[in-house]
């Protein structure tokens, strides 16, 4: 096929901005987020097993270490950064903090960004349904029963409509 | 992950010109939808990357009982699909909600599964007892056959030059299960077992049954299937299963675990799995 450039771009949408990015036609969305900043998406395993670089593609949880960035053409991303900061967090950031569900923080953004789809699909979730649906990612501080509080406490927040 | 050596991403916009580019990469280029396999196992060799997502492969039919599930459908869509919750009174949900992590399930498709194939994988056992049948198109025409099949033969290379297109699940009037021996709910299986039962009048009138991660892919189990044709499923051929299969299941040591310890539980697996499907093959539970 020739000896074409390995660099491309495309458009997509980051946490609400339409990019235009350049990109390496095999680079990974982890290694793309990273380079524009987007410091909340850890690299961990690079396998998709631990869950620490997920972010969400249309609303929906994806593990950006086994997304090629090219595959986000067109869609949106979104990033911890996409939902809240310090200043003005996300009421499921600061569910967290409330419950104490953060130590070292390493595995926060991609427990958020499971339960943040979670809870958009169901904000009355069972303590067994939150569990399954976090069991994907791994936490090796907490021993989860805080993150799980976390949840549960931002789907109450949720029904009373303390959202958004 | 970076996958070097990649020259072009390309947008394939249907079947045709995703086979012409296939054919111009001469088995340097792959087709990806979910792309975790590339991803997680990347080819050194590759040098053009050509998603098949823009090729309305995204979909789940129902024809005469059955299911026609498009290749790049994912298993998050299949598992949420109402055609697929209403095949074998959602025996397919049932199954996906075990299988991987929802991330994870949010981009494998079920086109993956079958292309990857993975010995280890619960879907490629799930398949063979249900009957699927793969269907594909290459340069010469469009092509089916039973998955168990397609994977006997050099499956990985025929998609080098073919894009998958459908997986077909035929209708079944029984009841199916699946169970799977882990670690953890997340592990991969140490071993994991599909099962299905027609019971007429009392009587076994069909079964289907794969045993895989052996550490092979799954496979039907032709002579115990053969055998329980005709008798009560009841506590006195579950314990017959247990013995027999733990005498001629074929099995062996991987990293993950001993011939020995799988040779010691399987019988137990499938005896338990067969006894799931008869209860749901009596109630008309899936």
């Amino acid at each position: 096929m020739g000896n074409e450039t390995t660099v491309m771009k495309i458009y997509f949408e980051l946490n609400g901005e339409t990019r235009y990015e350049e990109m390496e036609s095999g680079e990974s969305l982890l290694s793309l987020l990273r380079r524009l900043g987007m410091k909340s998406v850890k690299s961990g395993c690079d396998t998709g097993d631990c869950g620490v670089c997920t972010v969400l593609v249309n609303g929906r949880a994806v593990r950006s270490c086994t997304t090629f960035a090219a595959q986000v053409r067109g869609k949106q991303v979104t990033t911890v950064e996409g939902l809240g900061d310090v200043d003005d967090p996300h009421p499921l950031q600061e569910a967290f903090v409330e419950a104490g569900a953060v130590q070292c923080g390493f595995c926060t953004p991609g427990m958020i960004l499971v339960a943040y789809e979670l809870l958009q699909r169901n904000d009355a979730p069972t303590p067994e349904g939150v569990r399954a649906w976090l069991s994907g990612n791994l936490c090796r501080c907490t021993g989860y029963v805080k993150i799980v509080d976390a949840v549960l406490l931002a789907a109450r927040w949720k029904r009373e409509g303390r959202w958004r | 992950m970076r996958l070097q050596g990649i020259k072009r991403f390309h947008y394939a916009r249907d079947v045709e010109e995703a086979l012409s580019l296939l054919s111009a990469y001469a088995g340097r280029g792959a087709l990806l939808a979910g792309g975790l396999d590339l991803a997680r196992s990347p080819r050194s060799d590759l040098e053009g990357l050509i998603d098949i997502t823009g090729l309305g492969l995204s979909y789940v039919r129902e024809e005469g009982g059955g299911l026609r599930i498009g290749a790049t459908t994912t298993l998050t869509e299949l598992l949420e699909s109402p055609a697929a919750r209403r095949y074998l009174n959602g025996f397919l949900p049932e199954v996906l909600h075990r299988v991987a992590a929802l991330p994870l399930r949010n981009q494998a498709t079920l086109g993956g599964a079958v292309v990857s194939a993975h010995p280890w994988a619960d879907i490629p056992t799930v398949l063979v007892a249900l009957g699927a049948e793969a269907r594909w198109t290459d340069e010469s025409g469009e092509h089916k056959a039973p998955v168990e099949e397609l994977w006997r033969k050099p499956f990985r290379k025929i998609f080098r030059q073919a894009v998958l297109t459908e997986i077909y699940l035929p209708p079944w009037d029984g009841g199916f299960a699946f169970e799977r021996l882990t670690r953890s709910a997340y592990d991969v299986a140490l071993l994991n077992c599909a099962c299905g039962l027609g019971i007429e009048e009392g009587k076994i009138a069909w079964a289907q049954v794969a045993l895989g991660a052996t550490p092979h892919r799954g496979r039907r189990l032709a002579w115990l299937e053969e055998a329980l044709v005709g008798k009560s499923p009841d506590e006195v051929l579950w314990a017959w299963v247990r013995d027999e299969v733990r005498g001629k299941a074929e099995v062996r040591t991987d990293r993950r675990a001993s011939g020995d310890w799988r040779r010691a539980v399987a019988g137990t697996l499938v005896a338990r799995t067969l006894a799931q499907a008869a209860e749901k093959a009596v109630t008309g539970d899936g």
